[in-house]
């Protein structure tokens, strides 16, 4: 059998400083798996290589014990990337088999990742599958593999809400403008006052339709650098607030002590504009919105603490999801490995039969020649012939696959010896696709 | 056969009922992600075979009494039952969205409980209105009404997403109603989409009364009146709509009125009242 390795570290284990030393840039990735092949003759390899995480998966030459083929991989990693063995032993870890197999399938459902159920890491697994599979690492084995990965990642997206709900405040904000707008398109954004957050989330917004910006600050300068950012209306206010008469999303984070929209001034502007939807998020603290605004018709207030709360119960939600994941890769990470394995067991039966089957049909020629039996006769020796061979490897066979089902250990060493006794030219089979 | 096949189709309704309801109430919460998929297809097909049993029974209706199925309020209150599911299934058909389902259902299953439960007898129908004018006239207006239960039910998913977005709820993002924007635009095309049909309605009954039937037209009939005042709601309602901007919060009550209305006008008018619309 070929054992199975990975060796990796991410950012549970590992601080920034050792997982940087361990990247391998886009350009590196084709050379390194060629390397890896070559010089450490390893039948199949795959990088991944992320910010938060290098991991390396292998496939070993069969006579290899999972050892042997782990401890090549440590070798590797220390020469190409000149670190002591004893660092990589502290920071990294290691997997065999089935283990390998179910360390690939959480991390491309999202579940070892740093926000439980982000959806980038997919990609970035199919990315390196790809990269990898060009340079001719991928083949057979983990051809295989990584597509099963693929596929789990997303049975475990779409029966389970892991990946749903925001985790940010500001995804949080546009999930509340979309349960409150029918649309976004042609909606207009107001950012009042400055700051990280309240641009992050108007970003978000345009990118989820939004087209209108506007950009309100007390000095004139500074709202026309934020503008330029969105392609936005930049304007300087002081106390006159008519310009929330066009805004149906409001996000204010200015450093004013008392409150900058109260409820009375802010219902006159909900009738000018003919009390469409306002949707008011308030990051600021001290606040810059009376909470009263909250009782105006058609227009709804959320502070800091409201979206954080959102945020928190999403998060809750996707814990509880993520026990469920577990769950399923679990059981379909067994469900490869025992394929996985009668696959593997799969060429040396065919070759088995077919060696058999050649020996009888050439002694069958050999009988029908020498005795010139009738058809009939013909016909009688031949289905004796395969009844047989049938019956002759059915014993065998049968006993290979239990052990294989079984997980039992011994079933390598069958194959082996089956391969050896009987001096079988076995090929690997390319995958079914 | 034919009363066990429409107890049957109360049942498949009662079904459909409960699981839009229960699909509704899970929402999308993390814990039901399980069967939730199940229980919202266990709603829709229940809803779909229903629908078709129901409209099965027009022409069995139709040819057990020879002539079309609306003459005993019993048989016009299951037609009821089929012009909302109908509706229902159209609105589907155009929006994907299946929520509405929790609100107009369980009225379609009242419905056609009451016609099972007081399906004793059918009268039959006086030879002069054995037409086609009837007919459309009738079904006009069922369409109408059903039309104004979609509003209603509209109307309703506003309010409770609305109250969820104000007070903050747990449940805010987890559930299934769409936004408040598209609840109020869907139950604004609805309340419109009512009025055109009850106007035509109207129209096609006045028209074979005064010129076909020859019949003076009875201004005073309780019928008539409480029709012209529902009318009356729903156009106003589009007008505030469209003039001074009464939208969300006030068109989803305007709607619940409106619903009121249409009861009134059916059921009130149907057990309290004497008018020539009566169904004998």
């Amino acid at each position: 059998m070929h054992p199975i390795v990975s060796i990796g570290t991410s950012h549970h284990i590992a601080p920034i400083e050792f997982r940087e030393k361990l990247a391998f840039s886009e350009a590196q990735l084709t050379e390194a798996v060629q390397h890896l092949r070559e010089t450490y003759q390893v039948q199949e390899a795959v990088i991944l290589s992320t910010c938060n995480r290098v991991e390396v998966y292998a496939v070993a030459n069969s006579m290899r014990s999972n050892d042997a083929a782990a401890k090549m991989l440590v070798e590797f990693l220390s020469r190409y990337h000149r670190i002591s063995p004893e660092s990589l032993k502290k920071w990294t870890y290691l997997h065999h088999n089935l283990a390998s197999i179910r360390h690939l399938f959480r991390v491309a459902a999202s579940l070892d990742a740093m926000v439980v159920g982000e959806s980038q890491i997919l990609g970035q697994v199919k990315a390196a599958y790809d990269a990898s599979r060009e340079a001719g690492g991928a083949r057979t084995i983990l051809n295989r593999l990584f597509t099963k990965a693929f596929s789990v990642g997303k049975r475990i997206r779409s029966e389970t809400t892991i990946a749903t709900g925001a985790v940010s405040i500001s995804y949080a904000a546009v999930e509340l403008a979309k349960k409150i707008f029918n649309t976004l398109e042609g909606k207009t954004v107001a950012i009042v006052g400055a700051g990280e957050m309240s641009e992050l989330t108007a970003k978000h917004l345009v990118s989820n339709g939004v087209s209108n910006v506007i950009v309100a600050n007390r000095t004139y300068e500074r709202a026309v650098k934020v503008a330029e950012k969105f392609n936005g209306t930049p304007l300087a206010y002081d106390s006159n607030l008519d310009f929330l008469i066009d805004a149906d999303i409001v996000i204010s984070s200015t450093n004013a002590p008392d409150y900058l929209i109260k409820r009375q001034p802010l219902a006159d502007i909900m009738r000018k504009r003919r009390h469409r939807y306002m949707f008011l998020i308030d990051i600021a603290v001290p606040r810059d919105i009376e909470p009263d605004v909250n009782k105006i018709d058609h227009a709804f207030l959320y502070n800091i603490d409201d979206l954080e709360a959102v945020v928190a119960s999403n998060l809750k939600g996707r814990q509880q999801e993520a026990t469920r994941a577990e769950q399923i890769v679990t059981e379909e990470a067994k469900r490869f490995y025992d394929q996985l394995q009668i696959f593997q067991v799969n060429p040396t039966i065919k070759a088995l039969h077919q060696q058999f089957r050649e020996i009888a049909d050439t002694e069958l020629q050999a009988c029908c020649d020498k005795a010139s039996l009738t058809d009939q006769q013909a016909a009688a020796v031949t289905s004796m012939t395969q009844a047989i061979i049938k019956k002759l490897l059915h014993d065998p066979m049968k006993n290979l696959r239990y052990a294989v089902n079984d997980g039992n250990a011994d079933h390598a060493q069958y194959v082996q010896a089956l391969q050896e006794l009987f001096a079988l030219d076995v090929k690997d089979e390319e995958p079914k696709s | 056969m034919i009363n066990f096949l429409f107890l049957l189709t109360l049942l498949i309704y009662l079904a459909a009922s409960i699981f839009q309801t229960l699909s509704l109430a899970l929402g999308n919460r993390t814990e039901a992600m399980a069967i939730r998929l199940t229980i919202e297809s266990l709603a829709f097909w229940g809803t779909l075979v229903g629908f078709a049993f129901l409209t099965l029974f027009i022409p069995l209706w139709w040819l057990q009494q020879g002539h079309f199925p609306m003459t005993h309020w019993t048989d016009s209150i299951a037609f009821f039952a089929w012009a909302v599911t109908l509706i229902y299934l159209i609105i589907v058909r155009l929006t994907h969205l299946r929520t509405l389902g929790s609100f107009v259902m369980p009225v379609a299953f009242i419905a056609i409980l009451i016609s099972y439960s007081f399906a004793t007898h059918t009268a039959a129908l006086p030879e002069p209105l054995r037409n086609y004018w009837l007919l459309a006239h009738t079904t006009l207006i069922f369409l109408a009404y059903a039309a104004f239960i979609a509003a209603f039910g509209f109307g309703l998913m506003y309010l409770m997403t609305e109250r969820k977005i104000r007070k903050k709820t747990d449940t805010l993002l987890d559930n299934l109603l769409p936004s408040l924007g598209i609840s109020d635009e869907l139950g604004y095309r609805c309340t419109i989409l009512g009025v055109i049909l009850l106007t035509m309605g109207v129209i096609v009954g006045s028209l074979w009364t005064q010129y076909i039937q020859d019949v003076p037209w009875r201004w005073l009939d309780v019928k008539v009146i409480s029709t012209l005042m529902t009318w009356l709601i729903y156009v106003v309602q589009i007008g505030l709509r469209q003039f001074w901007g009464w939208h969300g919060r006030k068109a989803a009550y305007a709607a619940i009125i409106g619903f009121v209305a249409v009861l009134c006008t059916y059921a009130g008018v149907e057990i309290f009242l004497d008018s020539m619309h009566t169904y004998r």
